[in-house]
């Protein structure tokens, strides 16, 4: 293998490449928002556009109840919270749109460490903040990331170097992020929506 | 896309060549730390994570746990090296530390494996850490070092293990101690189980010199080292110097600096004698003193 980046060309296009893919994300990321205390309420998390007729998932701790959610072109929606999980700290909310641009939902299984990840999600208020980092280890029931989160990247995406979502992040433990791996997230909604 | 899908690949591909050299090492409660392996049956790892010297455990890539004996420990340079029977795992591949350019891509690893992502955001000529040890260059990282990672390699882009970091020689930033450096070290454990470091006996901080007074007594720079402790039974002690004396000049060069000192005092001066030119009382003095080996941590 050659060594990475030491080729002056191979810099630009990665740049380019991590925008456009930053770009992407944000599209399929919503801001989630509390609901019933007043307009100006602030993102609380954020969540992943799981299917286009609607449905998003995020973090049980992120929904407890219904909420407002806001697409990434600006429409705010209310949210029904269809099923939630806090052992895996998963929930699913429902919101009444058709064509959204749904992620596209990668295996978690197959990652390797020191693979590239991205996340998106509203650190500390910023709107759809990209973080990129990678993956440092991986179990079962969690990825660990080399990636500085903050709160309100909770819910919101992981993805791989493909853009492809592998993981909801749900935690900074030590300095690391922690996310549900996609696995865990689509045995959630099998469980939970067509069971 | 395909720029970030490679850079990707390439860098979980770099975590995949190095992972078989990397071992846990068990030498301390709770947390293991993470360590090199080095040649076969030889592992380096960072000496402050090495707690004890008797039933310290090796647990290899492959899972299994070995027992490991300390061969030797510099803490001046924070190495410490293990030996491991029928340890079969292949050895790290080495890369060249001299070839590393700030803003180099670069991992550090820790055992599982597990890994973490930053640049080399500083470089340096050779340096003395703390304790005294000469590091051939400096290697300044900008990425986190967690948990376990003390002793684990820094890896360049292409598996190549370039250093062994840890977070045992500066309080605030993370470096990386050079392959240079740890081949030279671990040589000389291997064949001394120490190494050796030449010793006064003293303790010293800088005083800058009235200049009335250094023009009267024809004193060589405009600052000296004033004694503010003498090892009882020490090299220094032994040899008349007192509490207070200021130390102005070794072998005739200025030490206006403990670095003055450090230049002057090479493993190689253990044994042979300097002449120390100092001020005691208003006065010019010379001391013989011979130089002795620093004392190593346990010994008795």
């Amino acid at each position: 293998m050659s060594a990475v980046l030491t080729a002056e060309p191979t810099v630009e296009p990665l740049a380019a490449a991590a925008a456009a893919m930053a770009a992407e994300l944000a599209r399929v990321t919503v801001e989630v928002r509390g609901r019933g205390r007043g307009a100006g309420e602030a993102a609380v998390g954020a969540g992943v556009i799981w299917h286009p007729d609607g449905l998003i998932l995020t973090n049980a701790h992120v929904a407890h109840r219904d909420v407002t959610v806001v697409l990434a072109d600006g429409r705010a929606c209310g949210a029904r919270l269809v099923a939630r999980d806090p052992r895996r700290d998963l929930a699913a909310l429902v919101v009444d749109a058709t064509g959204l641009p749904a992620a596209e939902i990668g295996d978690s299984g197959a990652l390797r460490v020191g693979e590239l990840v991205l996340a998106v999600g509203n650190p500390l208020g910023l709107v759809r903040a990209l973080s990129a980092g990678l993956v440092h280890a991986v179990g079962p029931r969690a990825i660990h990331a080399d990636l500085r989160l903050a709160p309100g990247n909770s819910g919101g995406p992981l993805a791989d170097a493909r853009g492809r979502v592998v993981g909801l992040n749900a935690m900074i433990v030590g300095g690391l992020a922690v996310a549900v791996p996609s696995r865990e997230a689509q045995r959630f909604v099998r469980e939970q929506l067509r069971g | 896309m395909e720029a970030l899908l490679s850079l990707s690949n390439d860098l979980a591909g770099a975590v995949e060549r190095a992972a078989p050299s990397i071992v846990a090492v068990h030498a301390r409660r709770r947390l293991p730390s993470t360590g090199i392996h080095w040649r076969a049956g030889i592992v380096v790892t960072a000496d402050h994570t090495v707690r004890m010297e008797d039933g310290i455990t090796v647990e290899a890539a492959d899972g299994r746990s070995r027992p490991a004996a300390l061969v030797g420990r510099d803490p001046g340079s924070d190495l410490a090296v293990l030996r491991v029977a029928d340890l079969d795992t292949a050895p790290a591949a080495l890369g060249d530390d001299g070839a590393l350019r700030v803003g180099h891509m670069v991992l550090a690893l820790g055992y599982g494996p597990r890994a973490s992502w930053g640049v080399i955001s500083a470089l340096g000529p050779r340096w003395r850490t703390w304790r005294g040890a000469e590091i051939d260059r400096l290697v300044r990282l900008d990425l986190v070092l967690y948990p376990g990672f003390s002793g684990g390699p820094l890896v360049d882009a292409a598996g190549r293990v370039v250093g062994l970091n840890t977070s045992g020689l500066a309080r605030e930033s993370r470096l990386a101690l050079p392959v240079t450096t740890v081949a030279r070290v671990t040589d000389e454990l291997l064949r001394k189980g120490h190494v050796a470091r030449a010793y006064l006996g003293i303790g010293m901080q800088p005083v800058r010199l009235p200049e009335p007074l250094r023009a009267a007594l024809g004193l060589p720079g405009d600052g000296g080292l004033i004694v503010v402790m003498v090892e009882p039974d020490g090299p220094a002690a032994r040899a008349g110097l007192l509490l207070g004396d200021v130390l102005v000049a070794l072998d005739g060069a200025p030490t206006g600096d403990l670095e003055d000192v450090q230049a002057q005092l090479g493993a190689e001066r253990i044994g042979t004698t300097v002449t120390a030119l100092v001020l005691r009382a208003g006065a010019r003095t010379e001391v013989r003193i011979t130089v002795g080996e620093r004392p190593r941590r346990g010994a008795s």
